[in-house]
């Protein structure tokens, strides 16, 4: 498959994942009008909308709190201010987004904000210490394509989606539980809507994370591309791969965000009875990505990383 | 009837499908058109700086004239340009031309150590790197433009329709190939 293929496919089945998610809305909606009353199931569909709204709204300035992401000042690490706007400009990107530094030992980046010209990238002062700028190029360029293909909007979306969806399951599944005189169908509907409410979080929780997943592939691929250069990509994620210290802020709600994920270790793949839970990883094992982007770009990596003096050299930070 | 109703279910499929792919050439056109812009920008950016830098150059090595002249020259050449393929060429001429200014400044350790040279040096090399970043952005939107309307059935319509290959900003002898080695690798 050439990259534009994998982008049109991985766009493809985006939609398909997200009009799951309306489906998923509806049938629950459905059982509750079905099962206690169409007037709650209204009320219920009201809230759901309202919650998602207010974490639409407020998932920019959210996101920040939860990773620690600090705005710079005009005048700090204008190379590496200069090396997003490069790449900003790489990706056909109009506007550059903002850059934001987490303070944590370990190398990651991440993409947040609904709109590209409001968005902004977030690095880690590890990632600087750890990368040197090809690779810090391309983790960027990860990130930036992230925005371009609109994936931190529709991250955000199933976030909020999941979310909304755990809560309605919650509440049709109390009101079953807790309300009994109020209930209109009895016997075999019943079960099955107390079923479908106990499962419904799953179901979205797996929607979103194959979602996610998806979305990294591309990503990768789009780093490759706004570089020319899938070998960079490629020796980042190595690097990433190697690297033992995990994210003080790793966090399952943003762990989506994060360019190599933050929560769930690289090994979980290795014997048979964790293959479950990869199903619930929010990124592709490292290993796949890498061996995609070498068979996209016709390269084998080389056994050992290169030993190039990571950029933050050249901001003058301490290693 | 039947026959009818299976003509107008075609054309109207067709139509349909006309109507999209020509919203899908007009989009990769204007992607085409941003994606010049962007080089365009920065290599206005580019030949604003020359002035500064010969002036600084100049301060130090007045006699040097005929590498003044060939900067400038190459400087009005760029900004004369029509078009993709000889803004390129012209770059590359200013790139050959500020090639010898350097050299030339070289020999002057006092020039080569002052504050303006080196803020001059520097931002000639952030806007080089900005012209090489939106080439190949420009040079991938070229790429998918070109691609879309040498495709079949678009081919057959897309001159008359006003459609024509864009060209690409590179050079003649430039050894790095746009995109299309990467892309179209299985």
């Amino acid at each position: 498959m050439t990259l534009q293929q994998q982008i049109r496919s991985n766009r493809f089945r985006s939609g398909i994942v997200v009009l799951g998610f309306a489906l998923l809305l509806l049938v629950l909606a459905g059982l509750i009008g079905l099962v206690l009353d169409v007037s709650l199931a209204i009320i219920v569909l009201a809230i759901a909308a309202a919650y998602g709204l207010f974490g639409l709204l407020s998932s920019r300035s959210m996101i920040a709190g939860m990773t620690g992401a600090q705005p710079l000042g005009p005048e700090d690490l204008k190379p590496l201010r200069r090396l997003v706007d490069n790449v900003s400009i790489g990706a056909g990107l109009p506007v550059t987004p903002e850059l934001r530094i987490v303070d944590d030992p370990a190398p990651n980046a991440f993409a947040a904000g609904l709109r590209p010209a409001k968005s902004y990238v977030g690095v880690t002062t590890g990632l600087l210490q750890a990368m040197p700028k090809r690779e810090l190029e391309a983790v960027i360029a990860h990130e930036i394509s992230h925005i371009r293909n609109r994936d931190t909007y529709l991250m955000t979306m199933a976030v909020v989606f999941a979310g909304v969806i755990a809560l309605i399951a919650d509440i049709g599944f109390r009101s079953i539980a807790y309300g009994g005189r109020s209930r209109k169908a009895g016997g075999l509907v019943v079960v099955l809507a107390v079923v479908g409410f106990i499962l419904a979080p799953f179901a979205a929780l797996l929607l979103r994370m194959s979602l996610s997943r998806r979305r990294e592939y591309l990503a990768d691929a789009g780093a490759a591309e706004i570089l020319s250069d899938p070998e960079a990509m490629a020796l980042a994620l190595r690097r990433l791969e190697l690297d033992p210290t995990t994210i003080r802020y790793g966090n399952t709600s943003t762990a989506h965000l994060w360019v190599e994920s933050p929560t769930d270790r690289v090994d979980s793949m290795r014997n048979g009875v964790l293959e479950l839970s990869s199903w619930f990883n929010t990124h592709p094992p490292v290993k796949a990505r890498i061996a995609a982007l070498e068979d996209a770009g016709g390269f084998r990596l080389p056994e050992r990383l290169p030993a190039d003096t990571p950029f933050a050299a050249e901001l003058g930070l301490d290693a | 009837m039947l026959w009818l109703w299976i003509v107008v279910g075609v054309v109207v499929v067709l139509g349909v499908v006309f109507v999209l792919g020509y919203n899908r050439l007009v989009r990769l056109r204007n992607e085409v058109d941003t994606g010049w812009a962007n080089i365009d920008v920065q290599l206005q950016r580019r030949s604003d700086l020359i002035p500064n830098l010969v002036e600084a150059v100049r301060g130090y090595a007045a006699h040097e004239r005929a590498v003044f002249d060939e900067v400038t020259k190459a400087r009005a050449a760029l900004q004369h340009a029509a078009g993709p393929g000889a803004a390129a060429e012209a770059n590359e001429g200013l790139t050959v031309a500020l090639g010898r200014l350097f050299a030339v400044a070289e020999a002057y350790p006092d020039l080569k150590a002052s504050e303006n040279f080196l803020q001059l040096q520097n931002d000639l090399t952030d806007t080089e790197d900005k012209i090489s970043a939106a080439r190949r952005y420009y040079n991938s939107t070229v790429m998918h433009f070109n691609t879309a309307i040498q495709s079949i059935p678009w081919v057959l319509v897309a001159k008359p329709l006003g459609f024509r290959d864009r060209e690409f900003f590179s050079a003649a002898g430039d050894t790095e190939l746009p995109q299309v080695s990467f892309s179209q690798a299985t």
